[in-house]
């Protein structure tokens, strides 16, 4: 138990932080329900699959800037091929926009290891490539979605052996980033290859030394990243219901959620769960600063100041604890 | 964490505000916009404000106004719904894409307008400038200066954007008119002024000859360039910002033409919500602003571009900061920028 609260000490923090916003959100707006949290997990679901897409490459210690442009690129895909197609063939293109994913990825992480270039000059180099390769399929936003692939994010879930007064407050979208996070990190983070990322972040040289492969970890994190771009590209054309080639402001958000979520941008520590539940904590602080109409200009200004703060104030317990 | 408890109690204060919302007809509007840091959308906002003072019927507004894509506009039309608004206004990031949050937004009962820019759900009113329009007639009308031949520099907006493809589409459809016109070289400047103004500058050093410049609205920097750079001046097409109606008016040697592109739509928008809301349902679901040309060629134009010249305004704002019939504020209160209770 003691083991379990060090080792995800950050995410509880986290949470109980996220626990106490939400108070403060039903204080504000006491109208503030269920349908209330179900906008939070859609607004919140492109940017957790960012969150996830970089956590990983952060942890394998690499950082990649091309994130959202894979996530214009797979978007506008799914939104072209699904114009006028049926509603079955819409599986056949999430199938393959997950494949593009992992192959986008695949390039990125190749392109690193082989030139050897450091990995945030050569994923910066590749946010203008796939981003250009999102304007080549999509000139302007456009598109379609198919039904089925809307509603799969939208309300909420009946689950067997729940009663309805509490699945009422599970909203789909929160079911989707659960699944879809679960069934790519837990099998990896328990596996050699996600013991490897970790060595890799870690110590390269060690890890080398150890006998881990590090050019193939390295790929296969990148890849799983494209993965993770690929599953927030769709969700973005699931919610909007189009494909737009302009990527959207999940870069530098990704990055924010990575570092309040105590991933160590030098790699090789943090976990998945910390940055997703910064994601939602970000989405929140957004959420109150509309309701309470704050001047939007100053917005931004308390959604920075808040992220140092929570940083310098986890460090200064982090660095407790461990004098204590 | 000490910042928190000020924060709840600060909450607590606004809650108690935010809850006395549509008495003695005093509404709350909310505006959703996403691109910050543009003069157009500056004054469109500018706008808002300064018509939901003037018309008096307005309690506050509450403004999500940043740099986001669709699903950022979805989150923030849904946190203008929990915020429990009366009516939306809202200047769309695409026609298609923020329509599931809108039509949550009325089957809520909230009344939402589009400004600027289309949406395709039926169950918002639109009230909307004429982009295709907008494009076409200022090519057509370079196009004619040019009599007909010659080679054009096409500067347009953001990669992407749908005001851009709307353009685009006008733009082609003069093109098409003109078979001896040929573009020479075609850009994105992304409405950025300082973007646009360096590949001017590029392009004009390459030494390529060119007879014309058409540009979406990034303009008093074009001809900055030209002066700058001591080159001769070619006609220039922008819009109706009030940098470049002044320099029609000044700059010896330019000739070129102005179409108007009010960002004051926002607060025709403001009107056209709190008329509905007042139980005033227009008769069409959209009401379509066309642009009008202003050139420094004929007596007549030159009359137009110095009756609306506005030295006192923004260089990047446009010049039409109202709109006929829609809008009542003053040009004090637009300037002021201030919306009720600020």
């Amino acid at each position: 138990m003691t083991q379990t609260v060090r080792r995800h000490g950050w995410a509880i923090g986290l949470f109980a932080l996220l626990v106490l916003l939400l108070i403060i959100t039903k204080l504000i707006q006491p109208g503030y329900g269920a349908s209330g949290i179900g906008s939070l997990a859609r607004a919140a679901l492109p940017f957790a699959f960012a969150t996830a897409a970089q956590v990983i490459v952060v942890i394998a210690g690499g950082i990649d800037l091309s994130i959202a442009s894979m996530m214009a690129v797979t978007s506008v895909t799914a939104a072209a091929m699904m114009d006028g197609a049926s509603e079955e063939f819409a599986v056949v293109v999430v199938l393959f926009v997950l494949l593009l994913g992992i192959a986008m990825g695949m390039i990125n992480g190749i392109l690193v290891v082989l030139t050897r270039v450091p990995d945030i000059v050569v994923t910066l180099a590749m946010l203008f490539v796939w981003e250009g390769v999102a304007l080549l399929i999509l000139r302007a936003p456009g598109g379609a979605a198919a039904e089925w692939l809307k509603g799969i994010i939208v309300g909420t879930a009946g689950i067997p052996g729940l009663p309805a007064e509490i699945t009422a407050w599970i909203p789909k979208a929160l079911l989707v980033l659960v699944v879809c996070l679960g069934i790519v990190w837990l099998p990896l983070r328990r596996s050699r290859l996600g013991l490897s990322i970790y060595a890799v972040g870690s110590d390269a040289l060690a890890a080398f030394r150890s006998g881990v492969a590090v050019n193939r970890t390295k790929v296969v994190a990148y890849a799983v990243a494209g993965l993770f771009a690929a599953m927030g590209g769709l969700v973005l054309t699931m919610s909007t219901g189009i494909g737009a080639p302009i990527p959207g402001p999940y870069l530098l958000a990704s990055v924010a959620a990575v570092v309040l979520g105590g991933v160590a941008l030098g790699g090789g520590r943090g976990g998945l769960l910390g940055p997703i539940i910064a994601v939602f904590i970000l989405r929140l602080v957004r959420t109150d600063l509309t309701l309470l109409s704050v001047d939007p200009n100053i917005t931004t200004v308390i959604e920075g100041t808040i992220m140092v703060v929570v940083v310098i104030l986890g460090g200064l317990v982090a660095l407790r604890g461990r004098s204590a | 964490m000490k910042f928190l408890p000020y924060a709840a109690i600060g909450a607590l204060a606004l809650a108690g505000m935010g809850t006395a919302i549509a008495q003695d007809g005093s509404y709350t509007i909310g505006v959703s916009n996403t691109v910050q840091g543009n003069g157009w959308r500056e004054e469109m906002v500018c706008a808002i404000k300064a018509q939901a003072l003037a018309s008096g019927k307005v309690e506050s507004l509450n403004i999500a106004h940043r740099n986001t894509d669709a699903a950022g506009q979805l989150e923030d039309i849904r946190n203008l719904i929990q915020a429990g608004v009366d009516a939306i206004v809202v200047n769309p990031a695409n026609p298609e894409g923020i329509n599931p949050a809108i039509k949550e937004a009325t089957d809520a009962g909230i009344v939402v307008v589009a400004v600027d820019q289309a949406v395709t759900e039926q169950s918002a009113f639109v009230l909307s400038n004429n982009q295709e329009e907008y494009a076409y007639l200022g090519a057509k009308w370079l196009f004619e200066q040019l009599g007909g031949d010659g080679t054009v520099v096409y500067m347009r907006g953001a990669a992407g954007a749908s005001a851009d493809d709307d353009r685009d589409a006008g733009f082609k459809r003069a093109l098409a008119e003109f078979p001896g016109i040929k573009v020479a070289h075609e850009v994105f400047t992304g409405w950025q002024q300082d973007q646009g103004k360096q590949q001017i500058l590029d392009y004009i050093a390459t030494g390529i000859p060119f007879d014309g410049v058409w540009t979406s609205g990034i303009d008093n920097v074009i001809v900055d360039a030209f002066v700058e750079s001591d080159v001769p001046l070619v006609p220039i097409v922008g819009a109706d910002n009030a940098g470049f109606v002044g320099q029609l008016n000044s700059v010896e040697g330019l000739v070129g033409a102005a179409v108007t592109n009010p960002g004051s739509i926002g607060g025709a928008g403001v009107t056209l919500a709190v008329r509905i809301l007042d139980g005033e349902t227009p008769g069409s679901r959209t009401v379509l602003v066309d642009p009008e040309l202003w050139e420094n060629v004929t007596a007549d134009g030159r009359a137009k571009l110095a009756a609306a010249a506005d030295p006192s305004l923004d260089p990047e704002w446009p010049v039409s900061i109202s709109v006929p019939e829609w809008t009542n504020y003053s040009k004090a209160q637009i300037i002021a920028c201030a919306g009720p209770g600020e």
